[in-house]
């Protein structure tokens, strides 16, 4: 026994408050701790919290002790930092320090701010803090690649795992975009395009499900470790669970690989089984079986076998024994045709998977062609087979037990001894081996039993009714047989044709190509190499659908070819099909002229309704350009009239006046040409945009010089952003116009101007031109770039048609980029155009390299 | 405007009105305008007359615009100033590469042609560095073309090799339009003529060092995705 230590001194415990982004309320729902502790009589200082001058922060603040930050002083910049050293003499039971990433100034005791925590826990004191989940270091690249902003300040996952407790403070994106509308997270000045950015829809909830996914896996860590403390071994997965299903044939080592990728991606579990079948049928060699085993350990999954010889049965029992939510099978090695006739185990699991997703996967060896069936007979071959066997065995076992038996039957017993082995015989097998065992067992009766013995004469005509009866016997019963073994696969094949048609009829009212994927359908089931639907126009033949390679161009040409009409074909290529599924045939052909004429009138529906269309847009164009382009005109005329009147005398300054008058509504005139031209140019697909690289900032400034009363707007646009992949003429235009709006639009009281900034996001550069006037009602975000809209509604006298921002949007969309209406934080329309960013830069050739003494200035932002 | 005197310039357009203009305008300006109407009679009347420089419409009834540059780059170096439709980059790029020299969209001001013009006549009158050419004064910045010198508000501005390469090689073509790739190949070399990034870059650099406000410059200016172009 070791001496005892003195007591060592209580551990402090850490809570940390973990959210997606800045502004869910970490620092609130923490301060809010503090508070509950603080009237519990706990002893509560503030280390170090940020209120970013939010009010609501501010006042939780109030009234708790706070520990004095230091002063530090480097190169030149004053810092405030948490004083470690003073909370440790002030020996707090709590102390609430926020945002745990912190990075100290150069020269502090520890680098991180987390090590100060760890001296605090350490000493016993009891430490709550913040972290946001782009500054845990495992997700770091993810967060990356979602905002593509690189984050420098990060903590080790481990340090908030370690955590005596982690508090998820959780809201949706939508209230947290509110919540930064409403200028509660940022002051309205600070927030710029890169943060409007940051906080787009789509970053959001993929940081918040970044956030859920690791706290969830941080629970599940802590739910593992309470099981295995408490000894529970039943299961309670939160988790996925795949399991593959492996018969064993060469496709399982596809399957495997298949559902190991399909577990990946779900971070789930995987499980292998292999269902071995009661009657030992589809077994597989030791070796396959280690094989697949070792596959199985391979890519991190266990392996499991079970017997059982109803298939989808043993599978699902077992999947649901196991909690599994995904099961991945083989589609079915049987033929196409074979399938036909029996829904197989893929039908069958999915009917009854119930709760668990079944993915079906192929694989090279599905779908074999349908197997010889021996001519004529309707039973199968292995029946047959055992048929022909009995044939030679019962009658042979009949005469056995006759023989040995000879002093205790008689006659008659005999002969029914025969005439069951016949009828069984003929139950199994059918007609031929029916007869063959009626002939054995008259000629071995003959010769073992009726006088005279052990020759194959007859001498009692008595016998001889004997004989004849037990071949009619056979004949009779194998007949029966036969006809129910016939009418079975009659009544499933017209079970198959039955569910084939209502499905054929389904794609063709449902699918939106129907013909194509009517005949592809066809295809598939019938196992051809093309089916192709002909047309005869002006005599000659036309392909109007076609599914599969190498089509028909010829009724002619097709291995099996089913007229609908005189004019319409159904060409069917690949191999020649039975009599009885030309019948099916017949109606999926009938449905593919309903298919084709259905595909006609809609075609003609939309073009009539394009037609409205077209009607609507021109009505509304001819009465805006009515008024837009006469109204120069008008002045134009009216002032060149005045001027060249030859009874009126004018000062120079009236001459002057005129003039500009003239110059200003030419160049409102030919505003609205370009407007007008290039929203016609759009609508008829002429715009052809000839991409190259080009800098925001210079196409900004050149759209600025063609934009009237651009003086006020701001420009933000660092020039060492990648270039833009664009057209710059149309780019331009798109800039131009977009300015224009928000001049015209975005005027405010308060007199903030039309700002233009710019920003990289990992694959796209976006300039977003932002105003502050009355912005866009709810819900119009989209109308916003329709032609003809004026965001004010009727009352908008502002001059325009409103086709600037439907011009842009076209532009926008025809060199690969997008556009987009945000609200301004505080009010206010943002108009974000992104385009991708060009990557064909050589990095080789770093032209910055040639010149030493390049200065490196401040970023402008 | 003593250069510009008895320049002559051909002036190749359709549309009547557009000639008569610019006819009358230029005549009043001093210089000799001759006209043409289409692509065929404009290659006869360069022969003929020998323009010192042409001014070319690029929708032409008879030829396509490029055809007609294509004639005339053949025995020619005869400045063109090509007049095209607004937004259509792929006109200009074309133009541009079958060897027009500048351009002017349409509509366009008449300010804009004759800056063009002067630029274009100060070309054909070849012009090496002379005394008197050697300072250009911009009113915000001089430039000292012979003693490699920039100079704002008196005080000298420290340019880096590369940046006064650019420079100068803009302010010798002052008014004309200077490709990407002619920058690229004259400042850098002829390995460089696609990474038109870094050229952006500089441009920005020097006209944070000279401009008075660099988001909208006066004197150095960019054509997007085509060039750039020093004024005065």
């Amino acid at each position: 026994m070791e001496p005892e230590e003195p007591a060592k001194p209580r551990r402090g415990e850490l809570r940390i408050y973990l959210g997606a982004a800045p502004g869910v309320g970490k620092t609130f729902a923490m301060l809010g701790e503090a508070r509950r502790r603080l009237d519990r009589g706990t002893d509560v200082v503030l280390g170090l919290v940020e209120t970013h001058g939010r009010k609501k922060t501010a006042e939780l603040v109030a009234g708790i002790e706070t520990v004095p930050r230091r002063h530090v002083e480097h190169r030149g910049h004053a810092f405030d930092e948490m004083d470690l050293d003073a909370i440790l003499a002030r020996k707090p039971e709590v102390a609430v320090i926020d945002e745990l990433a912190h990075t100290n100034v150069p020269g502090s005791k520890h680098e991180k701010r987390w090590q100060d925590v760890h001296d605090l826990l350490d000493a016993g004191i009891d430490v709550l803090s913040t972290v946001n989940v782009q500054h845990l270091q495992s997700l770091n690249d993810v967060v990356e690649r979602i905002t593509g902003v690189a984050q420098q300040e990060t903590v080790p996952d481990e340090v908030v795992r370690k955590a005596e407790q982690l508090e998820l403070v959780d809201i949706t994106p939508e209230a947290l975009r509110r919540r930064l509308a409403h200028g509660n997270v940022y002051p309205a000045e600070r927030i710029d395009a890169a943060l409007g950015n940051y906080f787009r829809p789509g970053n959001l909830t993929a940081l918040r499900e970044l956030a859920l996914l690791w706290v969830a896996d941080q629970v599940d860590v802590a739910l593992q470790r309470y099981r295995a403390e408490q000894s529970i071994t039943e299961t309670w997965e939160a988790r996925e669970r795949v399991v593959v299903s492996i018969t064993g044939g060469p496709e399982s080592e596809t399957l495997i690989r298949r559902g190991s990728r399909i577990a990946a991606r779900a971070g789930a579990e995987l499980l292998v089984l292999h269902i071995l079948r009661g009657d030992g049928l589809s077994g597989l060699g030791p070796m396959a079986v280690g094989k697949y085993r070792k596959l199985t350990e391979e890519v991190g999954a266990t392996f499991h076998t079970v017997v059982g010889d109803d298939v989808p049965t043993a599978l699902l029992d077992f999947a649901r024994g196991v909690n599994a939510t995904q099961l991945v099978i083989g589609t079915s090695r049987r033929s196409r045709v074979a399938r036909l006739f029996d829904e197989g185990i893929g039908a069958a699991v999915v009917r009854e998977s119930g709760a668990i997703d079944v993915h079906i996967v192929t694989h090279e060896q599905a779908g074999g062609r349908l197997r010889a069936r021996l001519a004529g007979s309707p039973l199968t071959p292995s029946r047959q087979v055992l048929g022909w066997i009995l044939a030679l065995v019962l009658p042979s076992l009949a005469t056995l037990i006759g023989v040995f038996l000879r002093d205790d039957l008689d006659f008659s017993t005999d002969v029914i001894g025969y005439v069951l082995a016949t009828v069984i015989v003929a139950l199994v097998g059918g007609l031929g081996p029916a007869l063959l065992a009626a002939i054995l067992g008259a000629g071995l009766l003959n010769f073992f039993f009726t006088p005279p013995l052990y020759t194959l004469t007859v001498h009692a005509p008595r016998n001889v009714v004997t004989l004849i009866a037990m071949v009619v016997v056979a004949v009779l019963v194998a007949l029966v047989v036969d006809t129910a073994a016939r009418r079975a696969t009659q009544a499933a094949r017209a079970r198959t044709e039955a569910a084939l048609l209502a499905s054929y009829a389904r794609t063709v009212l449902t699918h939106s190509a129907p013909l194509e994927r009517l005949l592809e359908k066809v295809r598939e089931n019938f196992g051809l190499t093309s089916v192709t639907l002909l047309e005869k126009r002006d005599a000659k033949w036309q392909r109007v659908a076609v599914a599969g390679h190498d089509p028909c161009a010829d009724p002619d040409e097709a291995d099996v070819d089913i007229a609908v009409t005189a004019d319409v074909h159904l060409a069917l290529r690949g191999r020649a099909l039975p009599a009885a599924d030309r019948r099916v045939l017949e109606a999926v052909a009938g449905q593919a002229l309903m298919a084709l004429r259905q595909q006609r009138m809609a075609a003609a529906t939309a073009k009539a309704e394009r037609k409205a269309e077209t009607t609507e847009l021109r009505t509304a164009l001819l009465s805006a350009v009515g008024h837009d382009l006469r109204t120069p005109l008008t002045s134009i005329k009216a002032s060149i009239g005045s001027l060249r009147a030859p009874d009126l005398f004018l000062s120079a300054e009236d001459t002057g006046e005129l003039l500009e008058a003239i110059e200003l509504s030419a160049d409102r005139l030919a505003g609205l040409i370009d407007n007008l031209l290039d929203s016609s140019r759009l609508a008829t697909g002429a715009v052809r945009p000839h991409l190259r690289p080009v800098g925001y900032d210079e196409v900004v400034a050149h759209a600025l010089s063609n934009v009237d009363d651009s003086e006020s707007v701001v420009v933000a646009v660092d020039e060492r952003l990648p270039s833009v992949l664009a057209d710059p003429g149309l780019l331009e235009r798109v800039v131009a116009n977009v300015i224009d709006n928000a001049l015209r639009h975005g005027a405010n009281t308060a007199g903030e101007p039309v700002s233009a900034r710019a920003s990289t996001h990992s694959e796209y550069v976006e300039l977003r031109i932002v105003d502050h006037g009355r912005g866009l009602r709810k819900g119009t975000a989209d109308s916003a770039f329709a032609p003809f809209q004026r965001l004010g509604g009727d009352r908008d006298t502002t001059p325009g048609v409103g086709l600037g921002l439907s011009v842009a949007k076209g532009f926008t969309e025809a060199m690969g980029g997008s556009i987009r209406a945000e609200d301004t934080p505080g009010g206010g329309l943002t108009v974000v155009i992104s385009l991708p960013a060009y990557r064909g830069q050589d990095p080789e050739k770093d032209l910055l390299a040639f010149d030493e003494t390049f200065e490196n200035k401040e970023r402008v932002r | 405007m003593s250069l510009d005197h008895a320049a002559t310039v051909l002036v190749v357009d359709d549309e009547p009105q557009i000639v008569r203009a610019l006819r009358i305008n230029l005549s009043a300006r001093g210089y000799k305008v001759i006209t043409a109407h289409d692509g065929t009679a404009a290659l006869k009347a360069v022969a003929e007359t020998k323009p010192d420089v042409v001014v070319l419409d690029l929708g032409l009834p008879d030829m396509d615009g490029t055809e007609v540059i294509g004639g005339l780059r053949g025995w020619t170096t005869v400045p063109i100033i090509v007049l095209s439709a607004r937004g259509d980059s792929a006109d200009k790029v074309e133009a541009l590469d079958a060897g027009a020299d500048d351009y002017v969209t349409k509509p366009f001001g008449m300010d804009e042609l004759l800056a063009r013009l002067r630029a274009a006549v100060r070309r054909s009158a070849v012009s090496p560095v002379d005394g008197a050419e050697a300072i250009v004064d911009t009113g915000s910045f001089t430039i000292d073309l012979a003693a490699k010198k920039v100079r704002r508000e008196g005080k000298e501005v420290h340019l880096t090799k590369t940046e006064w390469g650019v420079l100068e090689l803009l302010v010798r073509n002052r008014g004309r339009l200077v490709a990407q790739k002619q920058l690229l190949h004259d400042v850098w070399g002829p390995t460089y003529e696609t990474e038109s990034h870094y050229l952006r870059v500089y441009l920005a650099q020097l006209r944070r060092k000279l401009e008075p406000e660099p988001s909208r410059p006066r004197h150095l200016l960019t054509e997007p995705g085509m060039g750039y172009r020093f004024e005065i």
